[in-house]
């Protein structure tokens, strides 16, 4: 991280480590939203970072999102602060102006054939905030970015397992609001989405390892700490290394789609991208086992923090691809080079 | 603790280093033509001196050792990039092995001007074989517990006892060994100190090599009866020995040594899936292939933190934890996989014997170089936790 980026970071944990507490992520989780935190990571510019400063954005790149996508998995901030950062990139790259207010990104491809003169026809499963959402934003089979108004909009309330809103939403007949190209895969919302929920998790399991750590050398059980104890010194190491394969990897895949994009021929930063949520997704599990475990019994209450996070882990791995899809497309990645160049293809 | 500590620095090797890369794969591929899988499969396990001299010739060993004595006084980026592709490739690299990776930087940060200048130029020129002279039948993992002696003597020093699990000690031209230079019973770890011993010359040391699960002789139990070295044998200072093999041990686990162990299975497994692979398999070698990337970049920032003058003890540790499951982690998904049974000797495939001869070797990734024990209570040090 540069300077820039460190004071970003510095920045958005002073917010979140202030007002994201324990009431507030009880609070939210019967009703799912808080004002004022929306309005705090807003006045931060958050959801601005990936807009071009022509557009009033803070001009960040793929690191600097990394940064703000990993605070918010720290904090485990119930706002679509990540979603509403992609929507703005997209908007910004298709030269759209960015609507006033809460987005719905879609996380599924329309079908071009959809978004007709009499407006936008479709459904759309597990929108992160679509009942809170003041406009909506999609990328349809043809490539094409569309932005919909939130009229003649029918909402079926689902959530994560962290009671985040993850909405289905029944557009029928949906103004657009815009249309645009981004000259991006019409399959773009799912990649990008992937590397910020990987970004998300290398947060949360961050902060799982420093709960794990501040528990186990608090508590004392048979006259001793336990983190005096070699077994649960072990457990921590294993959690220290998952986390840093994850953090590493996630930190790759946003300088290689800083670099080099994430389309054309040859190696791009897909590559990377894919095998930062295929890692960060299969990383939950013992991330989520071994925190819980140095926990004992404590952990698994409601009462105890360590759940707002191994919630949203559980929740994260699967959004925008588990590791079972990602590993697959990096499997078949390997097949095609081919045993002998497979290295070759790796430090390409 | 801090979860800043524990972060890997971003790392990419310069552009620069292209070149030197292909022209390191392209050697590789015109001599390493006629190895058979399973022979490249052994990796840093297998010696073969003509290979490393071809490899001094052309000026890839003690590449980072001074120029004044010999050494090439490159980056130690420029090594790392001729270390990966041999290690990716299977290069038998085992003969210059340990001289390259840390007997030449020890020779060169602590050695004496004549031991700079028969020792550098030998290790550049792939001639020297260098052996590690650390545990003892009663000193695994707690070095501190070592009891071999060096006794000063008239003429020099007088070594006695045993060293074990010193591989390539049959085949060395030189060892560096950790032996007790004060027994006194509160000297512990001030008590020991580094020897450089010409194994061709000395009198009284005797290698006998150990057979390991290949049935190959790999590592060495080696005895000292009465080994007189000259005054000048004595490597760095005296009673500095803990703190030198500590800073040795450092040059052992921040490779990439520490996760291509089977890269070559990964390559063959590959290979013999041939694309029919279903989606669930695909999954898996998938899986395996983000952890190659993600450690592939993890040792990437290590080796970018060592090159900023930084001390990545700890992400070392993590990268050799990480590292070695992933290794030992790839004979039974393979076997999982494809319904070939492994094989040992001449019989079998390609594929089948890489198989058969690695996992035999796997359960060698966890124990050399540091256990994975050891390892995670650095890291749990690392952590604040020890």
């Amino acid at each position: 991280m540069n300077e820039a980026q460190k004071i970003l970071d510095e920045s958005i944990s002073r917010l979140f480590a202030d007002t994201v507490t324990r009431e507030l992520l009880t609070r939210v989780e019967a009703e799912p939203w808080d004002e004022n935190l929306w309005s705090s990571a807003m006045e931060l510019g958050l959801p601005q970072v990936l807009v071009s400063e022509a557009r009033d954005g803070m001009g960040g790149g793929w690191l600097e999102a990394f940064v703000v996508a990993r605070a918010c998995g720290r904090y485990a901030v119930p706002l679509p602060i990540v979603e509403q950062m992609l929507a703005g990139y997209l908007c910004d790259r298709a030269d759209l102006s960015i609507p006033e207010g809460v987005v719905g990104l879609l996380p599924e491809i329309l079908p071009a054939a959809s978004v007709g003169v009499a407006g936008v026809r479709t459904q759309v499963r597990r929108v992160p905030w679509g009942r809170r959402a003041d406009w909506y934003l999609g990328l349809t089979d043809a490539e094409e970015l569309v932005l919909i108004g939130n009229d003649k909009v029918r909402l079926e309330a689902e959530t994560n397992l962290a009671r985040e809103p993850r909405d289905t939403v029944i557009f029928e007949g949906s103004p657009v609001l815009g249309r645009g190209r981004p000259l991006l895969p019409a399959d773009s919302i799912r990649w990008l989405g992937a590397l910020l929920r990987s970004a998300q998790i290398a947060g949360a399991a961050a902060a799982a390892l420093e709960m794990s750590v501040r528990y186990t050398s608090d508590r004392e059980q048979f006259g001793r700490k336990l983190s005096q104890f070699q077994a649960i010194q072990h457990h921590l190491a294993e959690l220290a290394g998952q986390l840093s394969s994850v953090d590493t990897i996630v930190m790759a895949a946003c300088v290689a789609l800083e670099q080099r994009g994430m389309q054309g021929d040859g190696r791009h930063a897909a590559f990377e991208i894919a095998a930062a949520k295929c890692r960060a997704s299969e990383a939950v599990e013992p991330l989520t086992r071994l925190s819980h475990q140095v926990h004992g019994a404590i952990g698994f209450t409601y009462e105890y923090d360590l759940q707002f996070l191994t919630r949203r882990l559980w929740s994260w791995r699967a959004e925008f691809g588990a590791h079972g899809e990602w590993g697959e497309y990096l499997g078949r990645v390997a097949a095609n080079q081919g045993g002998d160049q497979i290295w070759a293809w790796l430090t390409a | 603790m801090n979860i800043e500590n524990l972060r890997f620095p971003h790392y990419e090797l310069p552009a620069s280093l292209t070149p030197l890369r292909e022209e390191v794969r392209a050697f590789l591929r015109e001599e390493l033509g006629a190895y058979r899988p399973v022979v490249r499969s052994n990796s840093w396990d297998g010696t073969d001196a003509a290979f490393s001299r071809k490899l001094g010739a052309k000026g890839w060993l003690g590449m980072t050792l001074p120029k004044a004595y010999g050494g090439h006084g490159r980056s130690a980026l420029e090594r790392y990039v001729v270390v990966e592709e041999t290690l990716a490739a299977g290069a038998p690299v085992g003969y210059h092995w340990v001289a390259d990776r840390q007997s030449g930087l020890m020779v060169a940060r602590l050695g004496t001007e004549a031991q700079k200048q028969t020792i550098i130029p030998a290790i550049t020129a792939g001639e020297a074989c260098f052996a590690i002279g650390m545990s003892e039948p009663n000193s695994g993992s707690d070095l501190a517990s070592v009891r071999s002696k060096a006794e000063k003597v008239a003429d020099g020093w007088l070594l006695n006892g045993t060293k074990i699990w010193t591989s390539n000690a049959h085949n060395a031209t030189h060892m560096i060994a950790l032996f007790r230079t004060d027994s006194s019973p509160d000297a512990k770890h001030k008590g020991l100190s580094q020897f450089l011993i010409d194994m061709r010359t000395a009198k009284g040391i005797t290698p006998r090599p150990i057979r390991d699960l290949t049935g190959r002789g790999h590592f060495n139990e080696v005895s000292f009866v009465d080994v007189l070295l000259p005054p000048d044998a004595l490597l760095g200072k005296e009673g500095d020995g803990w703190n030198q093999v500590t800073a040795e041990l450092a040059y052992e686990r921040s490779g990439p040594e520490r996760y291509l162990s089977c890269f070559v299975l990964l390559a063959e497994l590959i290979k013999v899936l041939d694309g029919r692979a279903s989606p669930a398999t695909l999954a898996k070698i998938g899986a395996e292939i983000a952890w190659a990337v993600t450690l592939r970049n993890m040792s990437l920032s290590v080796a970018g933190m060592l090159n900023e003058g930084k001390d990545p003890g700890l992400q070392a540790s993590i990268v050799k934890d990480l590292g070695c499951h992933f290794e030992q982690r790839l004979p039974g998904l393979a076997q999982e996989l494809v319904a070939l049974e492994p094989s040992i000797g001449d019989s079998g495939s390609d594929y089948q014997q890489v198989l058969g001869n690695l996992m035999l070797l796997a359960p060698s990734f966890s124990l050399r170089g540091g256990t994975l024990e050891i390892l995670r209570g650095i890291i749990a040090r690392g952590l604040g936790v020890r």
